[in-house]
């Protein structure tokens, strides 16, 4: 059992370091803000109303790198389906119809991605890139850079709608539920566990009767779902498709998902470190646009939180693989 | 002056497990000491602390009387130090030249003549060898034996003082290694000290000089090989007698319809292939490095495409578009290559027994990690797997202890097979475990399950096989049944052309 307890000291540790960076960005934001603007409750409000669209993506994308996958693509396609949902609504049809053709088109480019990396062999970098490029090339087409109100109310209420006492926003509660139903679907399902084998030697998992290409479909579909929903509940909170959308948020998902200790190398991570940074990184992102950081400078920053996390990913890949090749 | 290796009370702790303790012995230059003992008794360890991979809790080395305080390999092969590891180490995208002088990228201009060069030196070296390797070829293109030869050969060329083998010929066949044997004479007498790991017995006495024997990391017996004999050894090594492994086998003697039936099976490496397989029978496949043995398991399996021909199941003809297909029609393939094909390295011993038999191990829609410890259990017991708990990462267990866990997987109590094939399952097995390993194959038979069992040992395949099948060049070249088989014939047939 002795190793049982290490391992558990493993993880409490990894937890009580992301925790600790958690309490280290929160408390700097607060003092490098005005009168300590940042843990204002109209800030607090704000962060969580954001949240939902960071989980989502972070999930997307961690899943899929769990499996040794990776998904480029996420921002620029949850930034078309918004734009489309919009133009949907716009165009009189019924929120329920816009909300499943819109799920399905992020899916259709989540399946478009599998295709690639899967039966043409191409490099999931490369190929999810091109995709991304495609993706918001057609966002800019769909209303010639125009964005496109949404004045379904039903939409917006699930948009804006905020329970107790204005703090707990209808979208908190889809973020929390994602990841809740995420972290069991990974730690306690045969789905979830296969993932991680394909991720940890994809020839042992597909040779113990495992089907990797089915899974990586599966998982890409899930990363175009996520992306679309991410996309539609950001058009819902501002009211408005836009071009902009969750551009670029791919980048906030994977650098989540790294912190949280998801390996670029595939086949480990939990959830539980996931959220936490998660959580980092939109008390990040929140806190530069609190201090009045240019969104130029912004992009600079979040670029520089994501090297952090390749660097750490790394040393520890290295540490591994060190371990790996001498094992005998 | 003469080359002297000494040992002074090593210790080494891993979470769980003492790991070695207190290790005092010394070799001189110009001899072969073996260093002996069951699956995780030290040996790895000891190795590692030897070439600076791992620090020692206590005690020192010297090397010539000098004390060697490695920070990392690096510094063990300045020294004078090189370990041929148990796992190997190459990079299968770089070419054999590349991968035998590592650290000198051949690039631009310069580096063209550098590259040129250094094919020049690696196809010296493949000479000296004897063997038909291609410098330019990715090394992940060779076979494992071929990978294993470009292993040594990348330290044989730093001619250190002392060259340390951790189970070379476990991949090997006897063609290879009668080319390493014939090495070692050499690297002997130009003085060098060396050290040999092995679980074949019989490589003992041909190579070997002095013996160290560990058993759960203490050192137990020290003695000249030409004083002791096979039995003394084993009794030093496993506490106990296990008497004549093949001859004390229970066997099965009820061999009932044929179960499995290939005929003119045709791969890109296969050329007409036909056996058949039947209810409790043992089918042994003997053959060189190359032969198809393993093609033939993965043809089956639905791991390889097939091109054609026929294989029949209970009379039904089956083409497994992929493993799962098999698996669920009752064919089990235990692979050859443990790191690459069998193991997730990283992931407990539990989650490497139940991968086959997930959807065997589940309460309602979730995964019941209570039954996934019980069947793991089950399979350390079986097996003596060397392990504090089934929640141990794959990667920290022994190179034999990992073979054992794929051993668990593909034979757990969930697994209805029908058909088990066997691809080098005993790679890396401690004799004593061997044996089990044995009888386990035959109460497999004896519970009407068809086996295909391949193996690179010959004693092996034939005391272990009611038929045997032989191929070279990824044809049959002939097939016997146990009483008609000897080691020369089976031997014979594996060179034919
Ligand atoms: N990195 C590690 N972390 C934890 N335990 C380890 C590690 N390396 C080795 N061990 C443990 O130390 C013991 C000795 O292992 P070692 O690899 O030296 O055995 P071995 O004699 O080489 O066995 P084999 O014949 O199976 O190769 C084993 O119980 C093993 O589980
Ligand atoms: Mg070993």
């Amino acid at each position: 059992m002795e190793s049982a307890k290490g391992f558990k000291k493993f993880f409490n540790e990894k937890m009580v370091t992301l925790l600790v960076l958690l309490v280290i960005v929160v408390a700097a934001f607060t003092v490098l803000s005005k009168n300590g603007s940042y843990l204002h409750p109209a800030n607090i409000r704000n962060i969580f109303s954001l949240m939902v669209v960071t989980s989502l993506l972070t999930l997307a994308v961690g899943c899929l790198m769990i499996s040794g996958n990776i998904d480029l693509s996420t921002g620029a396609n949850g930034t078309l389906c918004g734009i489309l949902f919009a133009l949907l609504l716009q165009g009189g049809v019924a929120w329920p119809v816009a909300l499943i053709a819109t799920l399905l088109i992020g899916m259709a480019i989540g399946a478009f991605n599998a295709t690639l990396v899967n039966i043409v062999g191409f490099q999931p970098f490369i190929a999810t890139m091109a995709v991304a490029s495609v993706a918001k090339g057609l966002t800019y087409v769909a209303n010639n850079a125009v964005a496109v109100p949404v004045k379904d109310p039903v939409i917006t209420w699930i948009g804006t709608e905020r329970f107790f006492n204005n703090l707990l926003p209808v979208t908190l509660i889809i973020a929390i539920v994602a990841f809740v139903f995420y972290t069991v679907l990974m730690g306690a399902t045969e789905f979830g566990r296969s993932v991680y084998l394909i991720g940890g030697n994809r020839e042992a998992a597909r040779l113990s009767g495992i089907h990797p290409v089915k899974i990586s479909y599966i998982l890409f579909i899930n990363s175009g779902m996520l992306s679309a929903l991410a996309g539609i509940l950001l058009a819902a909170r501002l009211k408005s498709g836009t071009v902009t959308g969750v551009v670029n948020m791919q980048f906030s998902g994977m650098t989540a998902a790294m912190l949280g200790g998801v390996s670029f190398g595939g086949g480990s991570g939990g959830f539980g470190g996931v959220f936490i940074g998660m959580l980092i990184i939109n008390g990040f992102n929140n806190g530069l646009t609190v201090l009045g950081v240019s969104s130029y400078w912004q992009t600079v920053a979040s670029g520089v939180l994501l090297l952090f996390a390749l660097t750490v990913d790394y040393l520890n890949m290295k540490r591994r693989g060190k371990r790996v090749s001498k094992r005998g | 002056m003469e080359r002297c290796l000494e040992f002074k009370g090593i210790e080494k702790a891993f979470p769980g497990v003492r790991a070695l303790q207190d290790i005092n012995f010394r070799v001189k230059g110009g001899r072969v000491l073996a260093l002996l003992g069951e699956n995780g008794a030290g040996k790895s360890t000891l190795l590692k602390i030897m070439s600076g991979d791992l620090r020692a809790d206590a005690g020192t080395i010297t090397l010539n009387g000098r004390e060697m305080n490695f920070s990392s390999p690096n510094d063990a092969i300045r020294a004078g130090i090189s370990v041929i590891y148990q796992e190997r180490q190459l990079v299968p995208a770089m070419s054999v030249a590349e991968n035998i002088f590592p650290g000198i990228p051949p690039r631009g201009a310069l580096g063209l003549v550098a590259g040129k060069q250094l094919k020049r030196q690696a196809q010296e070296l493949i000479d000296k060898f004897g063997l038909s390797i291609d410098p330019a070829a990715p090394v992940g293109t060779l076979s494992v034996a071929y990978q294993q030869m470009v292993e040594i050969m990348k330290a044989y060329r730093r001619d250190s003082d002392v060259i340390a083998f951790d189970e070379p010929t476990a991949p090997l066949t006897d063609a290879e290694i009668a080319i390493l044997f014939d090495l070692i004479r050499r690297l002997k007498e130009a003085g060098k000290i060396i050290l040999y790991v092995s679980h074949r017995l019989s490589e003992i006495f041909q190579v070997t000089d002095e013996i160290v024997v560990l058993k759960d990391g203490r050192l137990v017996a020290e003695m000249k090989t030409s004083e002791t004999g096979e039995q003394e050894l084993i009794r030093a090594m496993v506490g106990r007698d296990i008497g004549d492994t093949y001859a004390g086998l229970n066997r099965n003697d009820k061999i009932g319809e044929v179960l499995l039936e290939v005929s003119h099976l045709e791969t890109d490496v296969l050329r007409d292939v036909s056996f058949t397989l039947r209810r409790g029978e043992i089918v042994g496949f003997a053959g060189l490095v190359g032969a198809g043995r393993t093609e033939v398991a993965r043809a089956i399996f639905g791991a390889d495409p097939v091109s054609s021909g026929e294989i029949k199941i209970e009379g039904k003809p089956v083409r497994f578009k992929t493993p799962k297909d098999a698996i669920d029609a009752g064919v089990a393939l235990c692979p050859e290559d443990r790191k690459e094909q069998g193991l997730v390295l990283f992931r407990s011993v539990r989650d490497n027994v139940t991968m086959p038999i997930l959807a065997k191990v589940k309460r309602g829609l979730f995964l019941d990690n209570h039954a996934e410890d019980e069947i793991t259990i089950d399979a350390v017991k079986r097996y003596a797997i060397k392990t504090p708990t089934v929640d141990k990462i794959v990667m920290e267990l022994s190179g034999g202890n990992q073979q054992k866990v794929i051993l668990g997987r593909w034979t757990s109590s969930k697994m209805t097979t029908k058909i088990l094939i066997l691809d080098e399952p005993t790679k890396g097995i401690d004799v004593g475990t061997k044996a089990e390993v044995y009888q386990m194959v035959c109460d497999f038979a004896g519970q009407g399950i068809g086996v295909i069992f391949i193996s690179s040992e010959l004693t092996e395949v034939v005391n272990i096989s009611d038929t045997i099948v032989v191929m070279h060049g990824g044809r049959v070249t002939g097939q016997m049944t146990r009483q008609e088989a000897t080691e020369e014939k089976v031997l014979a047939l594996a060179m034919l052309d």
